[in-house]
Formats: structure tokens, C-alpha cells, sequence
């Protein structure tokens, strides 16, 4: 009798939808965030006293643009992931579809307002202002 | 050993809504099953009392209820496992399970929850002639591991009545659903994996799930059911089976 052995690999195709895109896209924001918020505490909280985050520990980790690109993108990244989530909570519980559309068009409005907002807030900090 | 059950009630036609009846029981032993004790209940107290059974032996699913808060088969718990140590009074309380419109007592409408598993073809899909033999189609032992696990559903609905999505939303497909799917995406000889994985991969599909592991803690046939559906979504992520 024939005994067939090994694993076999098939692949399908996927048709992609907006759950789906979503889902990828917590995903790698969740490892983006991984390394971004645990990089946030371990400087401001464990290699720095929280005694010292004050206006000029702020203006002087600004004075570089690293810090100032590092930190938007961990605003960017936690904004939008953490909306998502809730999105996706409110998706269980409310049901009606129209209200549920108006949900969402006001949490898509309120993360680009928020990444917008307080990343042009964050470039145009100016340091010398504060060290000087 | 006495037990002191309370059950919830309801009979649509009498009650305004659901009620507690409290019952002891004064000779049970430890090794009874819920449902020897949901017997006796009917048979010497209260013949009003409805619920389903049918094998009472862990096999068809007919059983399924929230026993102290987790879900689980009446048939296939025992008074031991409910009991405190060293206490002689043991109490149980019983519901139906949630998330499913209640008919009377402990029995629920169960056509939501097998609309859903219709929804997954839980069928085997392959156009292909037959081997020339005439017998069945062979399949290697790691193939057939692939999706062992999900082959023991018995479809008792335990797992997708303790999910936290499923009692906000009847519209997500469920565990029970993605189980009987994933049995068939991984099965090397099912040709049907797309069309499936169209179905769990909808709004209301596995996206939905929030991994709280609630399904895998109630399968009496211990499925590992949210890793099955992590599968799923891998699958769906990736294209490859």
C-alpha cells in the first residue's frame, strides 16, 4: 500500500477587505510600539528620574530631530492603533451601521487631527527658546 | 452529600421573565454528573423542568449550559469537581448558555448558531475524479495532523456561547464556526479553501475575535479553539496553508 509522507504546502488567494488591513495593521504598529513605548520608559523612567522630566529635559531631548521623529512616530503610531482598538470595540455593541459610520468618520477625523496637530507641534518646538 | 441547585427558569408561555428555582438534593454522591442531578430534579421534583440530553456521555453536545458561571456539558461534569474540600454541602447553579434566545428553561434556539456553521461549508469540497481504485484519497500523516484537533467538535456551541463578541454581536460567525472551518481549509485533500476563507475572513468573521480564550476554557473536547482561529487568520494574512 502506498503510504504517503511530508507536509504539503498550498497557497490560495486572498481577497483582501478593510478587517483584514486593519488587523495586519495593528499588528506591526503593535511591534512598532513594542520598541517605541518600551525605548519612551526606559529613557524617561528608568535611565532618567522622573524628578528631571521637566521643560528642559524636554527641549534639550528636542534640540535633535532624531527625538523629535522618534516620538511622532510613537504619537502616530499609538494614536492609531489605540483607535482602532476602540473602533473595533464599538463595532460589537453598536449595530446600526449608519450610526456606526458616523462613529468612525469622526475617529478617522480625530486621529489625522490629532497626528497632524501635535506633530506640527512637536517639529516646530524650538529649543533655543527654552535653553537659551 | 447535599446539593443545593438553583436553575434558572423561564417558561415563555407562563413567565413575564426569568426566574431562580432552588432544589436540594440530600443523597447525591460526588461522582453524579450536573445532568443526573438536572434528572433527578425533573423525575422527583418538578417534571415542568426542560432541557436537552441525549447521549449523557460527553459524545452528541445536546448538553451544553453555564454551570457555576463557565460553560461546559452537563454529562461530563461531576458534583466532585463543583465541590469545596471537606464541605459536605455543594452549591450549583445552572443557566442556559448565553447569547442565544431562550425557549424555555435550559433549552435555547439553536438555528443562529448553526446558521453560522452552514455559513463555512463544513463539507467536503473536492471536483477532482476519485482515485482510479475507487477507494479514498490518500493523505500523509503529518496532512492529517494538520487538523486533528478540529476534527473532535462535537457542535455542543459552548465555545461560541462563552464569547464575550458573540453575546454583543450574533452576527460574528463564532468559534464553533472557524473550528469546522479550519478542519476543512486544512485538509490537503479539500479543494474549498477559499470560498471558506471568503466566509471567515468577512466583517463578522474571525477579525472579530479578541483572543480572550473564553472558547478554549469551555470546549469539553478540549480543542485548542482560539489557536485554531489564530490559524485561520494566519492563513488569511498570508495565503499559505
Amino acid at each position: 500500500m502506498t503510504q504517503l509522507t511530508g507536509t504539503t504546502h498550498r497557497t490560495v488567494q486572498i481577497q483582501s477587505n478593510f478587517e483584514r488591513k486593519a488587523f495586519m495593521y495593528m499588528r506591526l504598529s503593535g511591534a512598532a510600539l513594542l520598541i517605541l513605548a518600551v525605548g519612551h520608559m526606559v529613557v524617561q523612567h528608568v535611565l532618567n528620574s522622573t524628578a528631571n522630566l521637566t521643560l528642559m529635559f524636554v527641549a534639550e531631548q528636542w534640540n535633535s530631530w532624531g527625538w523629535k521623529v522618534y516620538d511622532m512616530l510613537l504619537l502616530a503610531f499609538a494614536i492609531s492603533h489605540g483607535v482602532n482598538g476602540l473602533r473595533n470595540v464599538l463595532e460589537d455593541y453598536i449595530h446600526n451601521r449608519q450610526v456606526m459610520k458616523v462613529i468612525n468618520t469622526f475617529l478617522a477625523i480625530f486621529v489625522v487631527a490629532t497626528i497632524l496637530w501635535a506633530g506640527y507641534a512637536i517639529a516646530v518646538f524650538d529649543s533655543a527658546k527654552v535653553l537659551n | 452529600m447535599q446539593v443545593q441547585l438553583r436553575i434558572r427558569r423561564y417558561n415563555p408561555e407562563k413567565d413575564k421573565s426569568a426566574y431562580w428555582g432552588e432544589y436540594t438534593l440530600n443523597d447525591a454522591n460526588s461522582n453524579d454528573s450536573v445532568l443526573d442531578l438536572l434528572h433527578r430534579v425533573k423525575w422527583e421534583i418538578d417534571g415542568t423542568l426542560a432541557l436537552r440530553r441525549s447521549c449523557a456521555h460527553g459524545v452528541c453536545g445536546s448538553d451544553a449550559m453555564r454551570i457555576n458561571g463557565a460553560n461546559g456539558l452537563a454529562c461530563k461534569t461531576l458534583v466532585a469537581r463543583l465541590a469545596e474540600k471537606g464541605s459536605s454541602t455543594v452549591k450549583i447553579q445552572i443557566e442556559p448558555i448565553l447569547g442565544l434566545k431562550v425557549l424555555k428553561d435550559l433549552i435555547v434556539d439553536m438555528d443562529p448558531f448553526f446558521e453560522h456553521y452552514k455559513s463555512v461549508q463544513p463539507f467536503f469540497i473536492n471536483d477532482t475524479p476519485a482515485p482510479e481504485n475507487g477507494r479514498e484519497r490518500l493523505q500523509s500523516i503529518e496532512d492529517r495532523a494538520r487538523f486533528d484537533d478540529t476534527t473532535k467538535c462535537i457542535l455542543c456551541a459552548a465555545c461560541t456561547t462563552s464569547c464575550p463578541t458573540f453575546w454583543a454581536n450574533g452576527r460574528y460567525v463564532g468559534p464553533a464556526a472557524i473550528v469546522q472551518a479550519h478542519r476543512f481549509i486544512f485538509d490537503s485533500r479539500d479543494n474549498g479553501a477559499s470560498e471558506r476563507l471568503q466566509v471567515v475572513g468577512d466583517t463578522f468573521g474571525v477579525w472579530r475575535c479578541r483572543t480572550v480564550f473564553n472558547c478554549t476554557n469551555a470546549c469539553p473536547r478540549e480543542i485548542e479553539v482560539t489557536r485554531a482561529i489564530a490559524e485561520v487568520k494566519a492563513a488569511l494574512v498570508s495565503g499559505e496553508l
